[in-house]
């Protein structure tokens, strides 16, 4: 018996050591290329964002850059794998390999950059948290809002930050309920369960416009003038695959360097010949020129040829819903705004 | 044959080679089942613990000590409190449906099993339509369902502006406001000598049911008992100076002040419990019923027990036996079930650890936390029914 025991021991050792390593130093970005597919985590029903179309195609600000970064990698901006995603959920998701990249209007912050092994990339949208109220209520700022009740989605930074903001301003938040998506919060809110619905800023105008005229149309609310937290919107990959990160990186990035010089998925083609070296470069005309990236040497005029630069992005998917881009903090930086691309050399 | 002495001696042609030899295979499969399940559960907690480090994700339980950044509806829970009060405060309110849903789902569901085995065609109908239709269907259906149609609907739960005050009672849409105590000075001491009235009221009710037996009395056991408790809780109140007082709901600006709040999440989640989990008792109740062979009915009309006394001492004890372990099996479903909070945002253990994780906590240990809990949950109520379940054994003969 003492025998069986030491071998019974001696098997579940071995079982053990056998198993126990299981990394791999292989970067996404081969996975990526050999499977000819980018998974990209997204939404299915943030208008300006991430619709799902009856066609079964995604549109949005969100869709467009997956696209962007498929068409850098890959050559084609058709291949893409959308990947629909709960708010809950979007960092499991990440963290365990089920999708490449998530581009779901995620907020940067410096907890989701260490605890939750997220690595994010360039900046696309600048957003804040605001707060929407119904438009014949008497709140006109948030500091007017003792005591009441607000409605939310759960997985967010909104939930930290509405609290944060009551304490800031001195006044009592009854409730916070978080609810797991956007369709049940509407329906409370419908129902006068929550005295306000706070999101981002850019959130609250897509949801608005989508308002139920049963309910009383967009006109029934009203977001109030308040943005009460940073809320940097961008991809994000996983920590320690650096070659990945650099690649969706400069893809995005891309976008906004176009923008620059004034090239659109219209004339990119007369930047080919251009008198500028930097533009030939950037658009792969450069014979010699290898970064090291590890990015197709056209990727850039891929980007543009097949999606856009920044400004049409915008244009397409976030102007429709009434956000203002001109002398905000989302334009060039040459206009005064933060999107600046790093210079391609 | 398997003996335990030694085997004789056998020469070398006729004893088995080893990879023939029963007993040597015997252990050797086991040793094989075994590792290869170990290597298995190795593999993939290998796996995980190497991925959770390369991306810089905690791998011990210091996350719980660190404050949770969110308020919790309905508990005085702060946002710099600890990720672990949290789940302690989400533990409490799945007791809370727990116990509450348990008491009525069994209320109920006998009341429905007995109505279903009644001679009145109506009743016995009714009851099972009821049965046929909670039963299929999902009860995440039925908490969604309740929640949006019932307790979000303005015609019945209106806005604050519309607000009912029925007497003492406000029904608007943040829920239903009772009149309930406040304790003042000394409550704690009164609710000793409540406890002590309880016990007195035991012993009361007891003595009560001898000298019955003993004169022929009608015993009144329970109406003594209670007014033993009642003497005591009354004289210890006016003796300690008024230790509670009552407060009733009232508004004050744009909030209820006072009184006890049912939310409508809370009563929702309580009801779609309580409607589902009760059709279930009812079909439980019914078979134990019918389990109890016909020999004891009529036996019973025969000692000329009136038929309430016949469901009272002779069907329901021996039916009660019989349901114990399909009802504490439906008490667990129950516990299970509420973790469906999540889909209505009442604040029970997981619907907090989703809120933990959405805000930054790990995944992987917060949903071991979780699913330890929900383990030690059942296991107490599993134990509890196998306590009663050993006192109640009938004994063979």
């Amino acid at each position: 018996m003492k025998r069986l025991r030491v071998l019974f021991v001696l098997v579940v050792a071995v079982a053990m050591a056998a198993t126990a390593c299981s990394s791999t130093d292989e970067s996404l970005l081969d996975t990526v290329q050999s499977n000819d597919s980018v998974k990209c985590g997204t939404r299915d029903a943030l208008p300006g964002f991430a619709v799902l179309g009856d066609d079964g195609n995604y549109t949005g600000f969100d869709s467009d850059f997956c696209r962007v970064i498929a068409a850098a990698v890959l050559g084609d901006a058709a291949k893409v794998e959308f990947v629909p995603l709960e708010t809950s959920a979007r960092f499991t998701a990440l963290q365990s390999g089920e999708i490449d990249v998530l581009v779901r209007n995620t907020t940067w912050t410096g907890t989701r950059d260490g605890s939750e092994g997220a690595s994010f990339q360039t900046v696309t949208f600048y957003d804040g948290q605001g707060m929407m109220v119904a438009s014949d209520s008497a709140y006109t700022s948030v500091a007017d809002m003792d005591g009441t009740t607000i409605c939310l989605v759960e997985g967010t930074t909104t939930q930290i930050n509405v609290v944060t903001i009551f304490e800031f301003e001195g006044i009592s938040l009854t409730e916070a309920l978080s609810f797991a998506d956007t369709d049940l919060v509407q329906e409370a809110f419908i129902a006068g369960r929550c005295d306000g619905w706070t999101s981002d800023s850019s959130q609250l105008v897509a949801l608005r416009s989508t308002y139920p005229d049963s309910a009383g149309g967009p006109e029934a609310l009203t977001i109030l003038p308040d943005i009460f937290s940073k809320e940097p919107l961008a991809p994000a990959v996983t920590d320690g695959d650096t070659k990945w990160g650099s690649a969706v990186n400069w893809a995005v990035m891309a976008t906004i360097q176009a923008e620059e010089w004034g090239i659109t998925s219209a004339n990119v083609d007369s930047f080919l010949t251009s008198e500028n070296p930097d533009i030939v470069r950037f658009l792969g005309g450069a014979e010699d020129f290898d970064p090291g990236l590890g990015l197709p040497a056209d990727f850039a005029y891929q980007v543009i040829k097949q999606v856009g630069n920044y400004g049409e992005i915008w244009e397409a998917n976030i102007t429709p819903i009434g956000i203002a881009r001109a002398g905000t903090v989302n334009d060039l930086w040459i206009n005064g705004g933060l999107l600046y691309s790093a210079p391609y050399k | 044959m398997q003996t335990d002495e030694r085997l004789p001696q056998l020469t070398a042609v006729e004893k088995p080679r080893w990879y023939r030899d029963v007993r040597v295979l015997r252990v050797i499969i086991q040793v094989v089942i075994v590792g290869g399940v170990v290597a298995i559960a190795a593999f993939f907690i290998g796996n995980m613990i190497a991925n959770m480090q390369r991306l810089g994700i905690s791998l011990g339980l210091d996350y719980l000590t660190q404050p949770a950044e969110f308020t919790i509806p309905g508990s005085d829970f702060e946002r710099t409190g600890t990720r672990l009060e949290a789940v302690l405060v989400g533990v409490g309110n799945t007791f809370r449906i727990a116990i509450a849903g348990i008491f009525f789902a069994t209320i109920l569901g006998v009341l429905l099993g007995i109505a279903r085995l009644s001679k009145n065609w109506l009743v016995s109908t009714g009851a099972r339509l009821y049965v046929e239709f909670f039963r299929n269907i999902p009860v995440l259906v039925i908490i969604i369902f309740a929640y949006l149609v019932v307790f979000l609907e303005p015609r019945i739960f209106p806005r604050f502006e519309n607000a009912r005050e029925i007497g003492p009672f406000i029904i608007y849409v943040r829920g239903v406001f009772f009149p309930w105590y406040e304790s003042q000075a000394n409550f704690f001491p009164w609710v000793v000598i409540m406890l002590a009235g309880v016990v007195a009221g035991v012993f009361v009710s007891r003595w009560r049911e001898r000298v019955s037996e003993k004169t022929g009395a009608s015993a009144l056991s329970l109406l003594w008992g209670l007014g033993t408790f009642l003497a005591f809780a009354v004289i210890g109140f006016f003796a300690l100076g008024g230790p509670a007082s009552l407060t009733i709901p009232g508004f004050e600006g744009q909030v209820v002040v006072g009184g006890i709040r049912v939310s409508p999440e809370y009563a929702a989640l309580l009801i779609s419990l309580v409607i589902y989990t009760a059709s279930h008792i009812a079909e439980i109740t019914r078979g134990s019923i019918q389990a109890v062979s016909k020999g004891q009915q009529e036996a019973a009309t025969a000692l000329a027990l009136s038929s309430a006394q016949r469901i009272r001492y002779v069907i329901l004890p021996q039916a009660f036996r019989v349901a114990i372990p399909p009802l504490a099996n439906q008490y667990l479903n129950l516990t299970k079930n509420s973790s469906l909070a999540v889909a209505i945002a009442y604040y029970e253990v997981t619907k907090v650890t989703t809120d933990i994780i959405g805000n930054g906590g790990p995944a992987p240990q917060s949903f071991l936390v979780l699913m330890i809990i929900y383990l030690i949950i059942s296991l107490i109520i599993a134990a509890l029914s196998n306590v009663v379940n050993r006192r109640l054994a009938l004994v063979e003969r």
